[in-house]
Parts: structure tokens; sequence; C-alpha cells
């Protein structure tokens, strides 16, 4: 009984990491219906920039998302500028296979700057567990469920109720309605999509003190991610946090009862389950899977 | 360049104006490229190149066959290399464990690729745009996993090995010309085969779904079985190349061989070719595979990486200026001419 309850707890911590690196995807693939194929590769610079700054100005990563966040908010103006404006008004090919492209060369380039190596950051709190009752927490697990936690609520604030959340779904709905009613639409999309890189770069430094940061480490992640879009309901950030912590408790049950492999497998034919009988996911409305596509 | 028909045509590649195919037309510029591919050959060159130009063979009429499912059929897959390691495994499992000749071996794997195929278009009736290309994606990493696990039968991670002694009966070869050859054979039947299926009724029906899938159906058009057909015929093509790459290198490791990258590959050639054309699939192939080629081996060594970050940037830049890929850009070109001409 015990090591069923701490594989689900375990489960629904590392689930709620996913989570909050799917939360920035859920604004740009659930919301905005941009297919960013270089969301991985987003993920893997901002583990690189708080890997740097932990390595060379030794400052903890938990403190270093104050620069990462920001900086991956301006490279996500960036390349929103430079390869999503100039896709928007073509097919949604274009965008998939440009943003496919980017991500080739950023993982290149960081396997040419970086080399393949793992890096990690040392570990924090002595790496000791927290021991509730019986059960074991790895600390940083709970640091990053709780950031996970806090930032899906404030998301689904700010998405509900602010003004820009307001204008956000309403861009999403119709993008013409929206800017006869006065909505900056460009502006709106630049901000949706930086603040899905911004929340990356903050997934990014929450992941390190966890994960080894790599060139590819991205392409283990991005996959998970898109699930957890799809799985949760596109555009739902509540769902998103459902559908990661679904898969954190599937993917640690069945590593344990089968295999390590068989997590995976596992979590693929989930998706492809959901995908068939419920395209609108856990949380999404019905027909929220056709809203806003490009034919 | 007379008839000229403007199709409401929505290609994936954003070529908005496109001839519609006619049968039994084949231009100056194909001649010549069939000509130079058999000229070079025949002619012979050094050995070191060899691997280049039967790899451009091999990715050309490999992209042809993803190009009927994506190009025509509109249906992205991000998922081909489970059929091609389908196709590699099947032929390779059956020639070492059970003696079969891979000439048999390669039909039995592209028709288990094409039975992938068509459950997994059947499975995925629903979904279009996104979430087609997310459930091709599920789908190979299913059948990726698989093998990797299932090492009785496909070795897991060691990858299987095929013996090299050469014979015509265990399609091995001494000469890398031979394989050329073969390699040629399967992209010229592929380019002709693409070329018939354009301009036939079957065609037509898969520029239909593609474009608009209601008013096919509402013209009388069973869109699920022009797209389910679609896909089993790319995945059963896609095989064949399977099996001829496995026989080529002689080796399969699952890692390579059901790999993303792989996927990926096979979706960027065409589409930097051209989407939904004959010509683009050959023509991506024919630059891309030398220059990836080419670039490994002079910046391979110094800088590990390079030669991709400059295919990323080339991918990148040709997608959002020229979606219609080098047949578009080439097109524009003819008719440019053709206008001074008269």
């Amino acid at each position: 009984m015990d090591t069923l309850a701490q594989l689900v707890l375990s489960g629904i911590l590392v689930g709620s990491i996913y989570a909050l690196m799917s939360v920035g995807l859920t604004l740009i693939f659930g919301v905005l219906r941009i297919v960013n194929f270089a969301h991985g590769e987003f993920l893997m610079l901002g583990m690189y920039g708080a890997w740097a700054m932990s390595r060379f100005a030794g400052v903890n990563p938990y403190v270093g998302l104050l620069l990462v966040v920001p900086a991956m908010f301006l490279f996500g103006m960036l390349v929103y500028k430079l390869i999503v404006t100039p896709g928007l008004d073509k097919p949604h090919l274009v965008i998939v296979f440009a943003t496919m492209g980017l991500s080739i060369m950023l993982q290149n380039l960081a396997l040419m700057i970086m080399s393949a190596d793992l890096f990690d950051v040392p570990p924090m709190f002595g790496g000791r567990s927290l021991g509730i009752g019986p059960l074991y927490v790895k600390t940083e697990l709970l640091i990053g469920f709780c950031i996970a936690l806090g930032v899906t609520f404030a998301m689904r604030w700010i998405v509900k109720t602010t003004y820009l959340g307001k204008a956000i779904r309403a861009t999403v709905q119709d993008r013409e309605a929206a800017s006869l009613m006065g909505i900056p639409v460009h502006r709106i999309f630049l901000i949706t999509f930086a603040s899905g890189s911004a929340l990356v770069g903050l997934a990014a430094c929450v992941m390190l003190p966890v994960f080894s940061v790599f060139p590819t480490v991205g392409l283990n992640f991005v996959l998970i991610a898109f699930v957890i879009v799809v799985l949760g309901g596109m555009g739902s950030i509540e769902g998103a946090l459902l559908g990661g912590i679904c898969i954190g408790v599937v993917q640690s049950m069945s590593s344990y009862y089968f295999a390590p492999a068989y997590g995976q497998l596992f979590f693929f034919i989930l998706f492809m389950l959901v995908l068939v009988f419920r395209p609108a996911g856990l949380m999404g409305q019905k027909g929220t899977a056709n809203l806003g596509m490009n034919p | 360049m007379s008839t000229i028909v403007k199709a409401r045509y929505s290609s994936p590649g954003g070529a908005s104006l496109a001839r519609m195919p006619k049968s039994g037309t084949l231009s100056y510029f194909e001649i010549a490229l069939l000509a130079a591919c058999v000229g070079v050959l025949v002619l012979g060159i050094p050995e070191s190149f060899m691997d280049v130009v039967l790899l451009s063979f091999l990715w050309g009429g490999l992209a042809l066959a993803w190009n009927i499912a994506g190009g025509y059929a509109g249906m992205i897959s991000f998922g081909h290399a489970a059929f091609f390691g389908v196709g590699a495994y099947t032929s390779t499992i059956l020639s070492v464990d059970a003696g079969l000749s891979p000439w048999i071996g390669m039909w039995l794997g592209a028709i288990l690729a094409a039975l992938v195929g068509g459950v997994l278009s059947l499975v995925c009736a629903r979904l279009r745009g996104p979430f087609f290309i997310l459930s091709t994606l599920a789908t190979a990493e299913v059948i990726r996993i698989c093998a990797l696990n299932w090492a009785s039968l496909t070795g897991g991670p060691e990858g299987l090995a095929i013996p090299p002694v050469a014979s015509l009966a265990s399609m091995v070869f001494d000469s890398k010309q031979t394989y050329a050859l073969l390699m040629l054979g399967y992209l010229v039947l592929m380019y002709v085969f693409t070329k018939v299926l354009e301009a036939s009724r079957y065609g037509f029906y898969m520029f239909a779904v593609r474009d608009d899938e209601d008013a096919a159906g509402a013209a009388g058009i069973n869109a699920l079985f022009v797209r389910t057909a679609a896909m089993a015929l790319s995945a059963f093509l896609t095989a064949i190349g399977g099996s001829l790459f496995a026989q080529y290198f002689l080796y399969l490791d699952p890692t390579h061989v059901f790999s993303l990258e792989l996927s990926f590959q096979f979706a960027l050639l065409p589409a930097l070719g051209g989407l939904g054309t004959a010509i683009g699939p050959v023509l991506g192939a024919f630059a891309i595979t030398p220059l990836s080629e080419l670039l490994r081996s002079y910046l391979g060594d110094s800088v590990a990486g390079l030669h991709l970050v400059i295919y990323g940037g080339v991918v990148i830049v040709v997608m959002l200026y020229f979606p219609g890929g080098m047949a578009a850009a080439l097109n524009r070109l003819a008719a440019r001419k053709g206008g001074k001409g008269k």
C-alpha cells in the first residue's frame, strides 16, 4: 500500500513539473493554435541559461529564474517576429516546418557550443528527501509542485478575468471580429507567444535541479508537452495541470510495475485514445479542437 | 504551358495557383534530370561520391513515397519512420532468420506497413491538422518503443546485422554501382508511379479531399477511403525504401531506423522541394542530401552539428519565403523565361 501511495505521490510531483512545462505550450499551441515544434528547444535554452548562471556565478536556479524568465520572454518575442509573423497568413504547415527548422538549428547550435555532455547543478538541500509519514518526497520536486500550482492558478486567473486574458480569448475565437472591437490582434499574439516562452523558461529553472541538460533534452519533453496539452484540453490551463499529473502518475506506475520503457508506451497509447475518443481533452469544451484552425 | 488551369488550390505548400497535372507529359527538365542520373552511373564517378549519389536516389524515392500522403492527400505524417522501419525490419528478419530472399520479403514488409498505415488513418479518421500530425508522431513512438524492447524479434538496442555475403538472391552486392542502380530503379519507379497517380482519377480524388473535404464528399467522393488508401499506399512504398536501406547498410539500429529525426527528414525533403508535386521531392532530395553529406564531411570533424545548423536555417528561410519549395521557384523562373520568349 505504501508503495502504491509513494508511486502516486511521485507521479503527481513529477507530473506537476511536466504540467508547468506544458502551460507555456498551452498558450502557444492550445490558445494561439501555433504549432511550435521548437518548444522543447526553448526549454533546453532556459535550462542551459540557468545552468550557466549556477556554474559561473553560483546562482541558485530558483533565483536564476528572475533572469531566465525575462530573457526567454524576449527570446519568444524575437522568434515570433522573425519566424511566426511571416508564416501567420500562410497554411499552418508553414509554421510547423519553420519551427521544425528552428528546432534543428537550436539543437545543433547547443551541440556545437556545449557538446553532447550532460550538465546538472550540484544537489541542493544536501540531497536529502523530506519524509511525510511513511512517504518520501524529493525537496526539489515539492518546490516544483508548489510553483506549478501557483503558476497554473495565476495563469488561469489572468486568462479568465483580466482584460488581457479576455482579449486573448476573443482574438482566438475570431481574429477579425476582435480587431474590429479594437483589440490589437498582433500585439496580443506577440504577448501570448512571448509569455508562453517565458513560462517554459520558468519550467526550465524548476526542472534543472531534477533533470540534466543536454542538447536534445527538449526532444524528450516536447512530446510529453504536446500530449499534455491535448490531453488536458486545448487551451485549458487547469486541464494542462490535470493532464500533466495524469501523465506523471501513469508513467511512474507503469515504470514500476512493468519497465521504464513501458512508461512512455503507456502515455502514447493513452494519448492516442484521447485523440480518438475525446479530441477536446479532459477539460476542454467540445469543439475546441477545431476552433481557430487554419485550413 | 498553354493550358493553365487555375484551380482553387490551397495546396499545403502554399502554392495558391498551380497547374493541374496532365497525363503523359514529360518535360525536358525531367528528361535531362533522368539522363544525368543514368549518366552518372554509366560514366562512373569516384567511389567516395558514390555514397552521396546513391543516398540521393534513395531519399528521392522515399520523399516521393511520403509525398503521396503528405503532399497529395494532405495527410502530413511525422511518423513515416515507423513504416520505413517496419519495411526494413520485416525483410531483414525474414532473410536472416528464415532465409527468405529480401526480393520477396520486402513486399511482405510493405504489406505489413500498408496495414499499419491503413489502420492508423482509419483510427485517426476524425483528426485534422496538428492533431493528425501528433497522432502520427505518437504512433511512430509506440512502434519505436516496441521495436526497441521486443529484443527476441528485433535484436533490441543492439540492432540486427545482415551477413555481408554478396549474392543476387540475398540482395547484397559488392559494388556500390549495383546498389546505385537499385536505388535509381526505386526512384524512377516511384516517380513514374507518382506521375501516373497524379493524373489519374484517384489522384484528383486526393486533391479534392485535401483541398475541401466537405465539397469532395458532396461530389460523391468517399473521403475516408481516399485518405486511408493514400496513407496505406504511402506506407507501402516507404517500407520498400526501408528494405533497400537495410540491404545497403546491412545493419539496422532501432534508435536510428525508427527515429523522429528520420521522420522529420521524410517530411522536410518534399516540403523543401515542393509539396504535392512530382518533381519537388526529387529536387529536395537531390539538393539536400549532397549538401548535408558534403557539409558533414567538410565541417563535421571540426565543428559537430554546424551542418545541421545551416540545414535548419535553410529550412526556415525556404518555408517562410518560398512555401511552394524549389519546384514552385523553378516554375516561376520557367514562366518568366517563357514570357520573355514570346
